[in-house]
């Protein structure tokens, strides 16, 4: 009879204590005291998306978020609150931290393509404070095309396209000058009020666009391309195409601009274009970014991208037409 | 029971044992190999849940291949079984990586980041031709048959 | 025929250790709690498979475990340690350890089906299984209701019907590693057949005070194959006149007489064969569109599969077999009938499928197996590093070098199958010509095999 009963305890050792403790110990490392504890889970948008995709805490609050993703690598951006996941790996918990101060509606977003639906993988952090429920929200300005009164549906075409692809280094060897205000006027008016200029007759229509170009360049910076760069291949490439010619594969069934006609193209913009891209202003083109694409399956980016970001990735969107590099 | 060594026996042995050695000349025998000049391919794959295009590669041994892995709908790995390459793609983020096919033989390539269920599953095979190793098996098996027939047979 | 074997029970030692009762049942209190955690992590942990202690225990640790080492050295050794019939054979028993009750089970008793006192059953729940295999290896919650109701099914049977019901006539594992358990190189036998006849209480069969009846339903004295032994040796418990041991003996000493062939037996070596070489096609294979059909269940494409599956395993490749057994009919001068000649061939298939199924496990096990390392610290996929394994990234191992093993396990099954065919072909007193079909069948299963993996 004692044997029995040793055995007996053996057997509820392994089969109801053991797993007890380890549910246990789940819900011990699933409390962290002081911070509260949200659980995320990263479904593909077929399969869901964020769950929850509404995550409401207080201002002041110590949030953690335990990051689980189910089918692919996703990843998290909380750009307002600067939280940046870059890899939730399938069955791995990614645990981040952080603490909102005031109140507002903040957007996060999937940073890794999950499936050609991924742009839609977005959510929102509402945070409430109560204790300042008088304080005034957060307001911003209009954007830079409203203030202006610019049109983002319009067509812009350049009249004049350039010979051959205009490249900075030809440009940094011309002595010639350029001044413009490249936020505010297309390239293709910049380069009519070149050519317009006498005193450039001396030089002829590729090396004034080499000049355009190299001064765009300069008046953008490195730090601008290299952000762009980071941003467009995390978040243009999949639909608009590493090469920047709409050739991505996220983006082939994508409605563009047939929304607007029939017989207008489809798919994703194709920023090799010469005549497109350069009769657009950057602002057109910011707006573009921020405000999305009305149907034509372009997400907006206002909500994930501070401003600085949307000039950087426009920035990066001329080395499609222009040749950035100042190297041999 | 004694062991008697007749004839007949004597003659299975021999035929067996010669089978044997055929089998174990097979492994490392050199094979008659049309000779050809070495080539640079490129090979573009495409990666989508859960499958490889193309699922199937040749390349003749010496080649230099240049693989170039794109990624259709979510994060994709390409591991190359035996010529140890490793690539990660994403859609708008390919990889490509080169080598040069000197090992010959049928060589499976495998997804290498978790995509989901049938992530074990997502399998393509590069063919480095020509393909001795087969060659050499089935000479194997056949000297195999013969001999096992031969010490088998009463 | 001289049998040649060495007794391990003659050493004093090794019977203690062989005949105790905490032995056996200390490994299956290993077991069980471990299998358990498999279910809970597939039931509660997270979706994907790799990271997901249920499916990497299960479809690839216990797998290579059962496949590569366990069933060619130890043949049924597994049903002796198996966790699924455990709980319902200590409440059948209400004993953990002692028998109680002078071996008296707690049972409604029920008599299973004499229809059914076949694999029969265990050969469609291996196909049911089968067909449904790529989604029950890659989604936990499914592989842990499969191995749940298993257990439920086990418990059940437990209760209604006598003994191990479960494992002799139900579980799909039983019904191939009992198949191939005759390969191996292990058995328990009776010592002298004249002592048995002079015993008449059979408490082998019986049970008495010291322990059960056979669970396994199989009467020792009578065992003349590995194939329904579950190696519990509560016979060796319950003999009186120590005349059961267990013994080393040549490999694949039941497959050399003809005796007690069956359709049932033949089928499921088929089977096994039909199934290997299915998987290495639609699992391992480049084709996708193949993978697809087999998981998209429910769609046409599905129900396709389906078809072409099962009428693969039941009807076409027995149907090609059969064709070769009825030209080896021809080349024999006996008239036997097509039917003995089709069931007495089949056996030669199981050292055949067993390498078969070895090769196709080495394909995928050793690539996949630091999953193991992972799941280990982290079993349910929650985050947790129990053991600092947990970020330790997928590392193939011997990928490029499958090919070097699965060619001489293939052919070492091949020439293996080559002797059996011609053994019973002796045994049936034909010329040796007659074997010549069947050595093309399985020459020509093994070419398909090696062109799939080399």
């Amino acid at each position: 009879m004692k044997r029995e009963l040793f055995a007996l305890a053996i057997l509820a050792l392994g089969v109801i204590v053991f797993p007890a403790a380890l549910f246990v110990y789940q819900a011990r490392q699933t409390n962290a005291g002081d911070a509260r504890i949200i659980e995320l889970v990263a479904n593909a948008p077929h399969n869901g998306g964020w769950t929850p995709d509404v995550i409401r805490v207080r201002a002041g609050e110590r949030v953690r978020l335990r990051i689980s993703s189910p089918d692919v690598v996703h990843g998290l951006d909380i750009p307002a609150l600067g939280v940046h996941v870059d890899e939730i790996l399938p069955g791995h918990v990614q645990e981040v931290e952080f603490v909102a101060t005031r109140a507002g509606r903040y957007a996060f977003a999937c940073t890794r393509w999950c499936s050609v639906d991924h742009w839609r993988m977005r959510g929102v952090i509402e945070v409430t404070d109560a204790a300042n429920a008088s304080r005034p929200p957060v307001t911003f300005a209009p954007p830079l095309y409203q203030q202006l009164g610019i049109d983002l549906d319009a067509m812009h075409f350049a009249h004049n396209i350039p010979p051959r692809r205009p490249s900075a280094a030809r440009g940094a060897a011309l002595p010639l000058n350029v001044r413009a205000d490249f936020r505010t006027q297309a390239p293709g008016d910049v380069f009519e009020t070149l050519r317009a200029d006498v005193a450039n007759r001396a030089f002829d229509d590729s090396q004034l666009w080499d000049a355009l170009a190299f001064a765009y360049f300069q008046n953008a910076g490195s730090d601008a391309l290299a952000n762009g760069a980071r941003l467009y291949a995390r978040d243009c490439a999949a639909c608009h195409g590493e090469r920047g010619d709409g050739t991505g594969p996220a983006g082939r069934n994508l409605p563009g601009l047939t929304v607007m006609h029939p017989d207008m193209a489809r798919g994703p913009a194709n920023f090799t274009d010469a005549a497109s891209m350069l009769g657009a202003s950057d602002v057109l083109l910011q707006g573009k970014v921020l405000r999305g694409g009305m149907g034509t399956g372009m997400p907006e980016w206002g909500s994930l991208y501070a401003d600085q970001d949307l000039w950087d990735v426009v920035a990066f969107l001329r080395t499609f037409t222009f040749d950035s590099n100042l190297g041999k | 029971m004694k062991f008697v060594f007749t004839r007949g026996r004597f003659n299975r042995f021999l035929v067996a044992a010669s089978a044997a050695c055929v089998m174990l000349a097979a492994i490392v025998v050199p094979l008659p190999v049309q000779a050809s000049l070495p080539r640079a391919h490129t090979v573009r794959i495409d990666a989508r849940t859960f499958a490889f295009t193309p699922g199937v590669v040749s390349v003749r041994r010496g080649d230099t291949v240049t693989l170039e892995l794109e990624a259709l709908d979510a994060v994709h790995g390409l591991y190359v079984d035996g010529y140890d390459v490793n690539l990660v793609a994403e859609p708008g983020n390919s990889a490509a990586a080169t080598f040069v096919a000197d090992k010959e033989g049928k060589f499976k390539f495998r997804c290498s980041v978790a995509c989901g269920a049938l992530h074990p599953f997502m399998l393509g095979e590069l063919n480095v031709e020509p393909n001795l190793p087969f060659a050499r098996a089935l000479l194997i098996t056949l000297a195999g048959v013969m001999g096992a027939l031969a010490l088998f047979w009463r | 025929m001289t049998t040649v074997r060495f007794e391990l029970t003659r050493s004093a030692l090794l019977k203690r250790v062989l005949t105790s009762r905490w032995v056996p049942w200390l490994f299956m209190a290993l077991t069980l709690p471990v299998f358990w955690l498999a279910i809970l992590a597939g039931l509660f942990g997270t979706p994907a498979g790799s990271r997901n202690f249920g499916i990497v225990l299960v479809w690839i640790v216990w797998w290579a475990l059962l496949m590569l080492v366990m069933v060619p050295c130890a043949g049924r050794l597994w049903c002796a340690i198996c966790p699924i019939p455990a709980p319902g054979e200590w409440l059948q028993r209400r004993a953990l350890l002692e028998p109680r009750a002078g071996g008296r089970l707690y049972t409604l008793g029920w008599k299973f089906p004499r229809r059914l006192k076949n694999i029969w059953l265990q050969n469609m729940a291996f196909l049911a299984v089968g067909l449904f295999s790529i989604v029950i290896l890659t989604t936990p919650f499914v592989s842990a209701l499969v191995l749940f109701g298993f257990v439920a099914l086990a418990i059940m049977t437990s209760m209604l019907f006598e003994r191990r019901v479960f494992c002799r006539y139900l579980c799909p594992v039983g019904g191939f590693i009992g198949l191939y358990s005759q390969v191996a190189p292990i058995e328990v036998r009776v010592k002298d057949a004249a002592v048995c006849k002079t015993h008449t209480e059979k408490t082998c069969y019986q049970g008495s005070a010291n322990g059960y009846g056979c669970p396994w339903l199989v009467y020792p004295a009578a065992l003349a194959k590995n194939t329904y032994c579950g190696m519990c040796t509560e016979c060796l418990k319950t003999c009186p006149r120590d005349n059961i041991g267990i013994f080393l003996r040549a490999p694949g000493k039941d497959l050399e007489t003809t005796q007690g062939r069956r359709l049932d037996e033949a089928y499921k070596a088929l089977i096994m064969l039909t199934c290997a070489l299915a998987y290495s096609i639609v699992l391992l294979g480049p084709w996708s569109v193949l993978k697809e059909a087999a998981y998209a269940v429910g769609t046409a494409a599905w129900w396709l599969y389906a078809l072409i599956f099962l009428a693969t395993n039941l009807a076409f490749v027995p149907g090609i077999f059969f064709v070769c057994t009825t030209f080896a009919r021809n080349l024999s001068f006996q008239k036997f009938s097509r039917r003995r000649m089709f069931v007495e061939y089949a056996y030669a298939l199981i050292p055949l499928g067993l390498a078969a199924w070895m090769a196709f496990t080495v394909s995928f096990v050793f690539v996949n197996f630091s999953y193991a390392w992972q799941v280990a610290s982290d079993p349910f996929g929650w985050g947790w590093n129990l053991f600092g394994s947990a970020d330790w990234t997928w590392t193939p191992y011997l990928a490029g070098m499958q090919a070097y093993f699965q060619i001489p396990i293939l052919l070492g099954g091949l020439i293996w199958a080559i002797g059996i065919t011609q053994r019973t072909a002796r045994t049936q007193n034909v010329p040796p010509r007659a074997a010549l079909p069947v050595v093309a069948f399985c020459a020509a299963f093994t070419v398909a095999l090696l062109w799939l993996y080399v």
